[in-house]
């Protein structure tokens, strides 16, 4: 436990030695988040208007909660695991004694713990600028299920991530494509980063809610702003973790077969 | 005599005029001819290197097929996304769901269309970190020709024609003007300008602090503000300062507006002429601007490591 605790630190510490460059990375999400922001804003100008289920304080809190979400979900450092596995750099982990998932999973966690700090303070400033109406949580229970479905998307995130770089096992050039693709581009508009999923059409949201997007970051804010009943909950919480269940086999099947596939090109 | 004498003045009068009219011909056939020649050579030029840029492309076509399913994916879930607001919330900023599908489809067709000629840009701080600058500079060819249009996306050229064709659909329901349309086409070119003129301050700056990477992104995250018009980022009634501070920023300070808002709102007839020649100013001037700084920067490339 005492080494992955190490590559956390060491992992901080990276990403603290190229401040600008993390830094740079914070402006962009704010300035993503500004174009979701003044939308909706936009669009809930009228005094009182309800959309799609939403008032004006639930939806602003959506968007600022997708801050912290976002930070805390969707920064992960094991985007590079397709980099390494290309460059035959997986060969210099595989013979050492760290179990590799445990290691870019201590690493994910050191990069979430300063992104989620940084979009601590980002929401802060931008509560001042922007003084927008929030909606907190008062129901202890609600805050912890919201919580669980935050741990539950992690997980289910950093074993997508592991899932598709697995692709360079075969493809070694087409690892940041697969990433553009499914990490970046169907995850951006289907977890709800964007917008949340209400907006589409009911038989269109039952589809997406069968799939693990949604459970990355709509899900979370769903249960905070409890507008989710008990039957949705559960609902939501068994597909979560029937996907958690089907991402862990596939990627302990798809790895398996990697390796064997892994001829360490570049080393 | 004095009559004699006026007439060969006026002679000679005659004659240096026709001299003068020669000269100003021939220079003017042999500036425009050398135009004509130097065009068609950096045309030449600019086909060389995007047949080069291509051929690496589809070399990798699962790749390639990667990424335009990408770009697609994420414009018609933006499109889509867009629509189900718009109708939802009946109108955004006053605006109708045509109209906002409009200014969507406008920011487009610059944003695709300079990611296609300036895709080189992205690699630039490689050659400036790596000294290979050096091979550029010694070629008979503008180097900031070549660092700009070295590399033309292909991914970007196949999403274009579908655009632009969508962008003239969705203008025609809208029933412009021909004024407003003539006026649409000029500011997009300016658009371009602005564009252009932002990549050459993009790559001298990145001469002089060899960072490029983030600038370029930060400006294409700004960009994307522009998917919307300008009006939307405004908060009536109250943050009156920052709706002052972040519309200002976001139209002059960055010219997101200039550049992506103000061909659609020309088109829609919503621009006033102040705004017009204004804009015109802008790309023009930034364009110079950006080129004397080129000059500045190119001065200060150090060919470290080559």
């Amino acid at each position: 436990m005492n080494k992955y605790l190490q590559v956390g630190k060491i992992s901080l510490r990276q990403e603290i030695a190229y401040p600008i460059n993390f830094i740079m990375w914070r402006v962009r999400n704010v300035i993503q988040i500004l174009l979701v922001y003044f939308l909706w804003d936009a669009a809930f100008s009228s005094p009182g208007r309800i959309l799609f289920g939403y008032d004006r304080d639930k939806i602003l809190t959506y968007i600022f909660g997708i801050m912290l979400v976002r930070a805390f979900v969707l920064s992960s450092k094991s985007m590079d695991v397709a980099g390494e596995i290309s460059r035959g750099e997986l060969s210099n982990s595989l013979v050492k004694p760290i179990n590799y998932f445990k290691y870019w999973l201590s690493r994910d966690l050191a990069s979430k713990v300063l992104n989620l700090l940084f979009a601590t303070i980002e929401i802060v400033v931008l509560y001042f600028v922007l003084k927008p109406p929030v909606f907190l949580q008062g129901n202890l229970l609600l805050i912890f299920l919201f919580m669980s479905s935050i741990i539950f998307a992690i997980l289910l995130f950093t074993i997508l991530l592991f899932i598709v770089s697995s692709v360079t096992f075969w493809a070694p050039e087409a690892g940041w494509g697969a990433h553009f693709l499914l990490t970046v581009v169907i995850v951006e508009f289907l977890s709800g980063v964007l917008f949340p999923l209400d907006v589409f059409p009911l038989a269109v949201q039952k589809i997406i809610n069968l799939t693990p997007f949604p459970y990355l970051v709509f899900f979370p804010l769903q249960v905070y702003l409890g507008k989710l009943t008990s039957p949705e909950l559960v609902k939501g919480f068994v597909v979560d973790a029937l996907w958690l269940i089907v991402f862990m086999y596939f990627l302990n099947k798809i790895w398996k077969k990697g390796l064997k596939a892994y001829e360490g090109y570049g080393r | 005599m004095e009559d004699k004498e006026k007439l060969q003045i006026n002679n000679y009068k005659l004659q240096i005029v026709d001299l003068y009219k020669l000269f100003i011909t021939r220079i003017k056939s042999v500036e425009l001819k050398t135009w004509i020649k130097r065009l068609g050579f950096y045309i030449k030029i600019w086909w060389m290197m995007s047949k080069n840029a291509f051929m690496m492309y589809f070399n990798q076509k699962s790749i390639l097929a990667i990424f335009l399913a990408g770009k697609i994916f994420r414009f018609t879930f933006f499109i889509i996304f867009l629509y189900f607001l718009v109708s939802g919330s009946k109108g955004l900023a006053g605006y109708n769901t045509n109209q906002i599908i409009f200014f969507f489809l406008s920011f487009n067709v610059i944003d695709i269309t300079s990611q296609f000629l300036f895709r080189e840009v992205y690699r630039f701080r490689t050659l400036v970190v790596s000294g290979d600058l050096d091979l550029i500079l010694t070629k008979p060819i503008n180097p900031l020709f070549r660092i700009l249009f070295g590399g033309a996306d292909v991914i970007d050229l196949i999403t274009i024609p579908p655009v632009v064709a969508a962008t003239i659909y969705m203008g025609a329901k809208l029933g412009p003007s021909a004024v407003s349309v003539f006026l649409y086409i000029l500011l997009i070119i300016n658009s371009l300008l602005i564009s252009t003129a932002f990549h050459i301050l993009v790559v001298s700056m990145a001469i002089i602090t060899l960072e490029i990477d983030h600038t370029v992104m930060i400006f294409r995250d700004l960009s994307r503000l522009g998917t919307v018009p300008i009006d939307v980022f405004k908060q009536p009634l109250r943050g009156f300062i920052t709706y002052v501070a972040l519309r200002g920023f976001i139209t002059y300070v960055v010219p997101i507006g200039i550049m992506l808002s103000f061909p659609a709102k020309a088109f829609l007839g919503l621009l006033d002429w102040n705004s017009v020649i204004a804009s015109f100013v802008f790309g023009i001037t930034s364009i110079f601007m950006t080129l004397r700084f080129w000059n500045f920067a190119i001065k200060k490339y150090t060919s470290a490591s080559s």
